[in-house]
């Protein structure tokens, strides 16, 4: 009984000590708006990639098809973390980009929450190049989950086809959609983290820091209950949402598929990912149906 | 005859693949005509419909629509469509829109009508098909025959000059049928030219101008209701009414 009680604190002193949590708090907090803003923005860039992407892999030429399907089976076939070390070192190397920070020197400056434009620029560019990705096949399944009959009700009342789109199909997919795009959110935004290992100052890295100097784990758990804060609330969403999703479909008359939940977070979430929305005609693909 | 058709089809071919569906089709509808084509299912008919408005794209022969060759590649097939209404069996209605959005949207993107004035013929239209209660519910939340009245008059509120029907009551609930017949048959009688393909016998034979008999993609027979019904002279037409009565 001792032996057990004795152990339970060593674990509490290891992982759970409140005065080394407590310094560390203010280090993670004033990082947390690094991790927020990094994972928004990047998301929000890659929606229009997203969706270009989706389009071109809908299209009826091979020539405009191939380049995005091998740039979606490349991008999710390879580790995030790898796409990380390419572009934060690689990138640097490229004439163009040396001649960018030579010409505006003011990119080096401290931007926001102290730190400089070029790391952000980095983050965006290669957060939301990869998750444009897995948004092009988010959005690919949802257009295509919307019964044929829609496009046709569409033309046959004199609509062109970007018309049909816009006015017919896209609201219906945005709806569908939007719970596998916020849990698409909640990956990207734990993926922050991996930016922590090329030097960005975002919750994990000053954490690190802390537990580095303090030999203590206890500031982990600080960064972790911010991850929680916001990954918890979105993850309630989505659930709210597709609930509120389940009740509202089931008109226009055509049949639509039995089920397009996104996945709750967990291990498995991953591995289902972006497999939420019922796809038609696509074979499952190694590459693409796998863990990212 | 002729010179009032609204729909003329010459030798209308149509293959799926190695599969053809229609093997030379010759229609004329006549303005304010009522053509219900009638025939087995796998007979062509929804087909020989879905290429009025190209929404098949004909193998070969012609569609015209007026003064249109349908199936030309330079014809502008929205400015057609436009004034050819269709109904379908599933209804597709838009289930992000009320029944009056279902109505407005492609007035005001298609006709370029302002708010307003697609606001007041979609409750028109709405009422007209008995709907005025309905005009601010979705599509889930209304029955398949009020479903189906909402897509009618979604059709019409584009003042086309024919009104395709593929099937329009095969998904519904027998006790809804009639509603969807009853506005159909009212069209009819305010001068619509109508091309019908159905299942229900009752409403060929009181509301066809004419009826038309399908069978592996060719016309069989056609004729005045009375002259298919009472006095079917091919025998693969009596053997269908005799297999449906």
């Amino acid at each position: 009984m001792d032996a057990l009680l004795e152990s339970l604190t060593t674990i509490g002193r290891i992982f759970f000590d409140v005065e080394k949590m407590s310094q560390a708090l203010p280090i993670v907090l004033s990082a947390f708006p690094v991790s927020v803003f990094i994972g928004v923005v990047s998301f929000v860039l890659a929606i229009p990639g997203g969706l270009l992407l989706a389009f071109m892999k809908m299209a009826r030429t091979r020539v405009v098809r191939w380049p995005a399907t091998f740039y979606v089976d490349v991008v999710r076939g390879t580790p995030l973390f790898l796409q990380i070390l390419i572009v934060y070192f690689g990138l640097t190397l490229l004439p163009f980009y040396q001649t960018l920070i030579r010409e505006v020197p003011q990119l080096k400056q401290p931007f926001l929450f102290g730190i400089d434009f070029t790391i952000y620029l980095r983050a965006f560019f290669v957060l939301s190049f990869n998750s444009a990705a897995y948004m092009a096949e988010i959005f690919r399944a949802g257009i295509q989950s919307i019964p044929k009959g829609q496009m046709e009700a569409a033309r046959s009342l004199g609509m062109s086809t970007p018309q049909a789109m816009a006015f017919v199909i896209i609201p219906q997919t945005v709806r569908r959609i939007l719970p596998t795009l916020m849990s698409e959110f909640i990956l990207l935004f734990k993926d922050t983290a991996l930016l922590a290992a090329v030097g960005v100052a975002e919750m994990t890295l000053r954490s690190r820091e802390f537990v580095a100097s303090t030999f203590n784990q206890s500031a982990y758990m600080v960064a972790a209950a911010f991850y929680l804060l916001v990954t918890i609330p979105l993850g309630r969403l989505v659930g709210r949402l597709e609930d509120k999703l389940a009740e509202s479909e089931g008109g226009g008359g055509a049949k639509r598929p039995p089920t397009l939940l996104a996945p709750e977070i967990d291990a498995e979430h991953v591995v289902a990912h972006s497999e939420g929305i019922p796809t038609t005609g696509s074979s499952p693909n190694p590459i693409t149906g796998g863990p990212r | 005859m002729s010179d009032q058709a609204i729909v003329r089809i010459n030798d209308l071919r149509k293959s799926f693949g190695d599969l053809e569906v229609l093997k030379g089709v010759d229609l004329e509808v006549t303005k304010g005509e009522v053509v219900v084509i009638l025939g087995p299912s796998g007979s062509g008919k929804s087909t020989l419909l879905r290429c009025v408005n190209r929404l098949e794209e004909p193998t070969g022969g012609e569609v015209w629509f007026e003064d249109t060759l349908v199936n030309d590649k330079k014809t502008d097939i929205n400015k057609v469509r436009e004034r050819i209404g269709m109904v379908f069996q599933s209804f597709n209605l838009f289930p992000h829109l009320t029944a009056k959005g279902n109505v407005m949207l492609a007035q005001q993107k298609v006709l370029k009508r302002d708010k307003a004035t697609a606001a007041e013929v979609a409750v028109r239209q709405l009422t007209r098909v008995g709907l005025a209660d309905k005009i601010d519910y979705y599509p889930a939340q209304l029955s398949g025959g009020q479903q189906q009245r909402v897509a009618i008059a979604r059709a019409l509120a584009m003042d086309p000059h024919v009104m395709l029907f593929d099937e329009a009551t095969s998904a519904l609930d027998p006790e809804l049928v009639r509603g969807v017949l009853d506005v159909m048959r009212s069209l009819a009688k305010a001068g619509m030219t109508m091309m019908v393909v159905t299942h229900e016998m009752g409403f060929a034979r009181d509301v066809a101008d004419r009826v038309v008999f399908m069978d592996e993609g060719v016309i069989v027979e056609q004729g005045t209701p009375s002259e298919v019904f009472d006095n079917p002279k091919s025998e693969r037409t009596k053997d269908f009414l005799g297999h449906i009565a």
